[in-house]
């Protein structure tokens, strides 16, 4: 059987993996719509497939050529799908790979191995691939799903999953030393690890470190009750996915003060909605660990204000906490949503400090959207969406590029003219 | 303010019964009725307490079991102030946990009262594992430990919390000149000769007893000839797990420290907010419920208590205290259940073995900010 995710115990064998990666690289070019089809045949069985892994809706239409194409053209320029030339002004440019790509991905999203690996692909460049624990089942699945439509290997040949522990200083070394380039995701503590491996000093480093993210309902929307449990639905949907462990999870909802609405009325409706979503999407298992902090974010919210309130169940399942104050609380994550009343959206996105990453809103005014997304922008948040697509990503990602960082745009003046 | 007069009389009733001996119906009913009266009481002290109460999603008036009381997870007492149902006038006494490096201790406040019930408590159970006789009590720790000045550790309450078994109190340990614990090899030596034939209590967190005694006495090649020791330990597994000592290699280094039986050696489960109760090991090593407290184990996904022969979170339960809210506390250590009744030494009520703290939850993703210095962990390497 093709282990299509590779245990490695010594760095020896992450350095052979890369001399294979090394040879393919050097002897096969690979245009951006040859990698094209292979996706677009992948996305049609990972269509097909009984496969139960989370985020995999976004990862089919994520390889659809009429989602990549736009992304290459915007990054690479218009002529990038053959891989040509293009002109620029006396000159011309094309973008070639980097070479070896590491990757090193984020523990919580299971599709995230594949996807920051398409990315290096549509660049030209083959991938290592650092698989984690947690997510070697998922990466497997997937990747086995593009063994059936790659027979040829025209891409699996430019890819190497591996899994190792991740104190294995000695492997993540190795890994490091053979990059041209690296995408690195994830917490704070596992990227201030990867950006201190010793990378040649050639090494372009992607870097999508840890944000957070919340959202925030203005007046109008939240106290309409026709139009307040569908808010309410994408909300949940978006505190669900990922267990509200993403960086673009929210973990804190701004209401706008009403003067009229009340807000208990709307956390009944909220709270409506987390069971629904807790029904459609139960928990089948959850660390000790966070059962605690789970417990500890209920009891320290109520125990800090007797004004401030909650609603949770007996079990972990989900939390509602409710309060005033234009400060993000320090997130609780699993399924734990803070509700904060404020009088100004405004308010809240002048004290945002640049780790917040996406602002999900729901307004009915298009023209303080814009004001509030412009104040937004201004203050470091990197994407702007609507309650419930909070997750719907696409690049830019995190205010940078996806493709481009792992290509070098090679310039040419030719000697005739 | 004065607890009422009611509680602190039903309070000193199960205090009053013999600790493992209540039929499990009864003792439920007993502890239901007592806790109830001690919320009600908590929440007219402290509002932000009664907020926490009133929230609960079952109300504990019509409760129909302790599993289903409004409990607090123990992280809510490294707050600062302590999270207290007296004015800080009438404190006499502020516990701390053993924390590790870098974290943040418990605190927990005593007045007089709670700490009278502290003491009657583990009295009360020790009492039942070692029998009442006062004898030579010897303590494997430094003086310091038990200084009367200033917030006592949990070190220092267990030492304390023994000494009504206690004739005469002695330490073996002393610090050297860089403040490190030692041996004071010629103190224990004429301690040893002294009470050869007499039943001696020993006292000492696990670690100290295997790192300051058990491993001196064995490179000096010296075995205490102390054959009618009890010796309690409590503390926990973890820095002797970085040394593969488990519970039999434990249990045979002291009987060869101190020339006895191994099943004179008893390890004991207890935290410093759970306030009077603490869970030695029976004869069959399981730890039992007293008739002053009870305990949980929940499961992690539901909360619900588990079915004998599972695992979960901790929850533990004292009637003793009144000075803060520590009637029901969710820990963040792993039991399993054994059984609700019927456990072979005679003992009755729930009983159960204790796995370990609860391993951290691993810190991943993309939308964690925090770092293991914020958390006050090492980092990996």
């Amino acid at each position: 059987m093709v282990d299509f995710v590779q245990t490695v115990n010594s760095p020896q064998e992450i350095l052979s993996t890369a001399e294979r990666l090394r040879r393919v690289f050097l002897e096969k070019d690979i245009s951006p719509s040859t990698t094209l089809d292979v996706f677009e045949r992948w996305a049609a069985v990972l269509e097909r497939g009984q496969l139960d892994v989370p985020g995999l809706p976004f990862l089919r239409l994520w390889l659809r050529r009429g989602t990549l194409e736009p992304i290459l053209q915007r990054e690479l320029g218009p002529d990038s799908l053959t891989g040509g030339w293009r002109s620029d002004g006396q000159a011309r440019l094309r973008a070639f790979p980097l070479g070896i790509i590491g990757h090193w991905p984020a523990g919580n999203i299971e599709i995230q191995p594949v996807l920051s690996m398409s990315c290096a692909l549509l660049g030209g460049n083959v991938c290592l691939v650092r698989v984690p624990r947690d997510l070697r089942q998922p990466t497997w699945d997937l990747m086995q799903r593009l063994a059936e439509v790659d027979q040829a290997g025209t891409l699996s040949e430019r890819v190497a999953m591996v899994t190792f522990d991740h104190d294995r200083g000695d492997m993540q070394e190795a890994m490091a030393k053979v990059a041209d380039g690296a995408m690195i995701w994830g917490g704070a503590e596992a990227v201030t690890r990867v950006r201190a491996l010793p990378f040649p000093h050639w090494t372009r480093l992607a870097v999508f470190g840890p944000r957070l993210s919340v959202a925030a309902m203005d007046t109008a929307s939240w106290s309409d009750p026709t139009m307040r449990p569908t808010w309410c639905q994408r909300i949940a949907r978006d505190v669900w996915q990922f267990d509200q462990q993403a960086c673009s999870s929210p973990q804190t909802l701004f209401l706008e003060r009403s003067t009229t609405a009340n807000p208990a009325a709307f956390v009944a409706d909220l709270k409506q909605a987390f069971e629904a979503e807790s029904r459609a999407h139960p928990r089948q298992q959850i660390h000790p660990a966070q059962t605690s902090a789970v417990c500890l974010a209920r009891a320290s919210w109520l125990l800090q204000d007797p004004g401030q309130s909650a609603w949770f169940p007996m079990s972990p399942d989900w939390t509602i906490l409710l309060g005033a104050g234009a400060d993000i609380p320090k997130p609780a994550q699993n399924r734990t949503l803070t509700v904060l009343l404020v009088d100004d959206l405004m308010e809240v996105i002048s004290r945002f400090d640049g780790t917040v990453q996406t602002l999900g809103l729901a307004t009915s005014d298009p023209n303080r959207e814009t004001a509030l997304a412009e104040a937004a922008g201004r203050k470091g948040v990197d994407r702007i969406v609507k309650l419930g697509r909070m997750h719907v990503f696409t690049s830019p990602w995190d205010g940078a590029d996806l493709i481009r960082p792992m290509v070098r745009v090679v310039r040419h003046v030719a000697s005739q003219n | 303010m004065n607890t009422s007069a009611e509680l602190e009389a039903n309070i000193e009733a199960l205090l009053a019964l013999p600790p493992y001996q209540a039929e499990p119906k009864q003792h439920a009913s007993a502890m239901m009725a007592v806790l109830r009266q001690e919320l009600a009481y908590a929440c007219e002290q402290n509002p932000r307490y009664r907020n926490y109460v009133e929230q609960w999603p079952v109300d504990y008036r019509t409760a129909q079991r302790v599993a289903d009381l409004p409990f607090l997870p123990v992280g809510v007492f490294k707050a600062d102030p302590p999270l207290a149902l007296i004015s800080p006038s009438e404190v006499k006494r502020t516990l701390t946990s053993s924390a590790t490096t870098g974290q943040v201790p418990s605190r927990v406040v005593l007045d007089a009262g709670t700490a009278r019930r502290m003491t009657k408590g583990v009295t009360a159970i020790i009492r039942d594992f070692i029998g009442p006789t006062r004898r030579p009590y010897l303590v494997i720790d430094v003086p310091e430990t038990l200084a009367g000045v200033g917030p006592l550790g949990a070190r220092g309450a267990a030492i304390q919390g023994l000494r009504s078994f206690a004739t005469e109190i002695v330490c073996c340990l002393r610090n050297d000149s860089s403040g490190n614990p030692e041996l004071d090899m010629d103190n224990l030596m004429k301690c040893a000769a002294k009470w050869r034939d007499t039943e001696v209590l020993v006292y000492g967190f696990t670690y100290v007893i295997w790192n300051s005694l058990v491993k001196a006495l064995e490179s000096k090649g010296v075995t205490l000839d102390l054959p009618k020791v009890r010796v309690l330990h409590s503390g926990g597994w973890k820095r002797l797990e970085r040394q593969a000592v488990n519970r039999e290699v434990f249990a045979q280094g002291v009987a060869s420290a101190f020339g006895c039986s191994p099943d004179r050696v008893i390890d004991f489960y207890g935290m410093v907010e759970n306030v009077g109760v603490v869970y030695p090991d029976c004869d069959h090593g399981n730890k039992h419920v007293p008739a002053f407290g009870d305990v949980v184990v929940r499961n992690p996904l539901t909360l619900d208590p588990v079915a004998p022969g599972q695992q979960g979170l901790i929850q533990v339960c004292s009637a003793l205290p009144t000075s803060f809210p520590g009637f029901l506390l969710l820990s963040e250590d792993l039991a399993q259940v054994v059984g609700h009744d019927g456990c072979p030494c005679g003992r009755r009520g729930i009983y159960f073995r204790f796995i370990g703290r609860a391993p951290k939850a691993e810190v991943r993703g993309c939308g964690n900010l925090e770092t293991s210095r914020e958390r006050g962990e090492t980092t990996h390497g």
